[in-house]
């Protein structure tokens, strides 16, 4: 008491004046602070620049460039015997009618007065795609009565025309290239003054399959984003149940011990292996000893799982020890079950954690292509979109990010333009899931 | 040990309800609860007392098996409840405590309706044939557990959102619910306030009337106010067990009389 009523040599000091000690503090302090906000800045910037990258050279995979013309559809080329008979009709393939779309092009130039340097209608086909022949025998088989009339076409032109509008494609570089002349681009330049040749947005590279090496401009995600959802669908069919079980035994009933210990750290352990291990686990075991058919979703969503449960295993006992022992005691207390205990308290209090956890764990394998490019899902899988849903399992088919990768891999660089055109959309789904997670969190999240 | 045989010769048979007979209880090597015997008595309050760690809370979790929820914890000994052995191996722990019901230290409202918490426990054990039996299950619990008037127009909202001595009072009522013969309390009112620890005392006491209840408390005053038997613990040796009145203002051991005086503990 005597200290603080009277006044000793150790109240010397004021208030108003720092101390060196303080300062020292102080200029640490702000020290720290500003390497923090370095460190955020630096991951900002980072963020910013990868983002503005994608998003500026993916855009443009959005748009295509289209000729509009008049087609001729003559009856002796294309059904000579004029029945209409399918099976006669298919027997005309794409060289029957790739002609016709030569002659069209011509037309419309002399219809618009634009001369042709070329002596042959058959050199103009550079400035469509390998596609448009397709695309007319395509409607042409559907609907057979259109044979012997004129129809508008919007067919593809070639992905060099699409480059030239893009940008990305310059008469300095068409000079090196076989592929198109400058006089084409000539021709082009006229056509889309005249607003025949226009570019606009393409449905097909979101929703279409993919096309062969030399035909970028026909080449879409869709099949393979049906591919990424069949693998989803296995992926939370299988992960969800066995993750979530596994984790309530190991969490809520399991004794400690050795051998609980044990599988414990290798489930860490499990979540820390490089996917192409999953990936050569799978061709060994799905594929190789157990016959299932490759390149089939049905194999990759199993290969994901393998992957995904421990995210998952992980994520879930996380969330179930976040429920305070009390709401367990509680419920033992008024002489409920050990199982009631958890299903009726404890699992509805850790949901929001497990769903989170699930679909962050399937974010992760949605953007997995390791593992598949052992089981046979990259590479060029010429299909449509199947059928039946079971052969959406087992027909073989892609993924939205072994797609990417694989056009990515592809010489033309139309296909780069592509690739990262399918960034663009793995990011909104990924975006998607994450947003759900998210919401799925606060919307069920309960306070005690 | 001697008091124990002197308060036996009171004990009328009918009345008896717990009885514990060398109860050792080990937390792994550690030797938590020492040669415990005690006669826990129906329609009677009966208070455990002592300092902190000295194994009230261990030895109220033996009477109803909680115990077991602890992975290093053993039991030893007898303790029969009605003259059944609760530790046979063909007892349901599940069962017992539907028997014996347990209200905690800490308020713990499960994050659901104040309905639901009540109903929860009769839900399980199929006490209620039909909705209305259930709303009049948890009429009388509330009522019982003093609680129903603050309440009764708010049924549906959570239990969570009440104050603590109203959620203490609802985990109180919870435990009424499934009509147990046993009350194990365990600290009930140590998170509350004095207005709070008072409505529970009262609800203590009128409790008495149907159940044995067990009441472990830090508080002398309130054992000397609520519980007709107390026990004092120490060091996890049951010191002392007698008639509260008697405990109080006569105790035999030294030990108790310094801890009742404050001077230890």
């Amino acid at each position: 008491m005597t200290d603080a009523t009277q006044p000793t040599a150790r109240s010397k000091t004021s208030l108003y004046a720092t101390d060196a000690r303080t300062k020292r503090r102080n200029a640490a302090e702000k020290r720290f602070r500003v390497y923090g906000i370095v460190a955020i800045a630096t991951g900002l910037v980072f963020l910013v620049v990868l983002l503005a990258s994608i998003v500026w050279n993916g855009i443009p995979a959005f748009t295509q460039t289209f000729v509009t013309i008049q087609v001729e559809l003559p009856e002796e080329k294309l059904d000579k015997s004029g029945e209409r008979d399918l099976e006669v009709m298919k027997k005309v393939s794409t060289f029957g009618y790739a002609p016709l779309i030569d002659n069209a092009l011509a037309a419309t130039l002399e219809a618009n007065g634009i001369d042709s340097p070329f002596s042959k209608n058959k050199d103009l086909r550079k400035i469509m795609s390998a596609s448009a022949a397709a695309q007319v025998r395509d409607a042409v088989l559907a609907n057979p009565e259109i044979v012997g009339t004129t129809q508008e076409f919007r067919l593809l032109t070639s992905s060099r025309v699409d480059g030239y509008l893009k940008g990305r494609v310059t008469r300095d570089s068409i000079a090196r290239d076989k592929n198109l002349d400058a006089e084409h681009l000539d021709i082009v330049d006229q056509l889309r003054d005249l607003g025949v040749v226009v570019k606009t947005f393409n449905w097909d590279f979101i929703l279409g399959a993919d096309a062969s090496e030399s035909r970028p401009e026909s080449a879409g995600l869709g099949v393979s984003m049906i591919g990424s959802f069949f693998m989803m669908l296995v992926v939370l069919a299988l992960s969800l149940p066995i993750g979530v079980a596994a984790s309530i035994y190991l969490e809520e009933f399991a004794t400690q011990n050795r051998f609980t210990d044990l599988v414990e750290v290798n489930i860490s352990n499990l979540a820390a292996v490089p996917s192409i291990v999953f990936g050569i686990l799978g061709l060994a075991v799905f594929i190789q000893f157990a016959h299932l058919p490759s390149s089939a979703p049905l194999v990759g969503g199993l290969v994901l799982t393998l992957m995904t449960l421990p995210t998952i295993i992980i994520s879930t006992r996380a969330s179930l020890k976040a429920v305070p022992p009390s709401i367990r005691e509680a419920a033992l207390g008024v002489g409920a079950s050990k199982m009631q205990t958890v299903f009726h308290h404890v699992l509805p209090l850790a949901m929001p954690g497990i769903l989170t956890g699930t679909i962050i764990g399937l974010a992760q394998a949605l953007g997995e292509t390791a593992p598949l490019l052992l089981i046979g899902m990259v590479g060029f899988i010429a299909s449509d979109a199947p059928d039946t849903f079971v052969d959406g399992f087992l027909s073989p088919n892609s993924a939205m990010p072994a797609q990417i990768y694989e056009w990515a891999k592809r010489a033309d660089p139309a296909y780069y333009e592509r690739a990262w055109g399918g960034i663009i959309i793995l990011l909104v789904f990924l975006m998607a899931m994450n947003i759900l997670a998210i919401m799925l969190r606060r919307r069920f999240e309960r306070r005690w | 040990m001697k008091d124990n045989s002197e308060g036996r010769k009171l004990v009328d048979q009918m009345d008896l309800k717990f009885e514990a007979r060398d109860v050792q209880v080990f937390y792994g090597d550690n030797h938590a609860i020492k040669d415990v015997n005690v006669d826990i008595l129906d329609n009677t309050v009966t208070a455990f007392i002592g300092p902190s760690g000295c194994g009230k809370t261990t030895f109220l979790r033996a009477l109803n098996r909680m115990n077991d929820t602890i992975p290093s914890c053993r039991v030893e000994g007898d303790i029969k409840l009605d003259g059944e052995d609760i530790n046979h191996p063909s007892v349901d722990p599940v069962q017992l405590r539907a028997k014996v019901g347990m209200v905690f230290q800490k308020p713990n409202p499960f994050p659901k309706s104040i309905y639901d918490n009540i109903a929860y426990g009769p839900r399980i054990h199929g006490l209620a044939k039909n909705k209305a039996e259930l709303d009049d299950i948890v009429e009388q619990s509330l009522r019982r557990g003093a609680l129903w008037d603050e309440v009764k127009d708010r049924l549906q909202e959570s239990g969570t959102g009440l104050s603590g001595g109203q959620q203490q009072r609802l985990c109180i009522a919870r435990a009424v619910a499934t009509e147990p013969e046993v009350l194990l309390m365990d600290e009930p009112c140590s998170a509350l306030d004095p207005i709070a620890t008072a409505q529970v005392e009262e609800l203590i006491d009128e409790l008495k009337q149907n159940f044995s209840v067990v009441i472990v408390t830090h508080s002398m005053q309130q054992a000397a106010r609520v519980s007709q038997k107390t026990a004092f613990f120490h060091l996890g040796n049951l010191v002392e067990y007698g008639d509260t009145d008697h405990i109080f203002t006569n105790p035999q051991d030294p030990r108790t009389e310094s801890y009742i005086t404050g001077r230890i503990g």
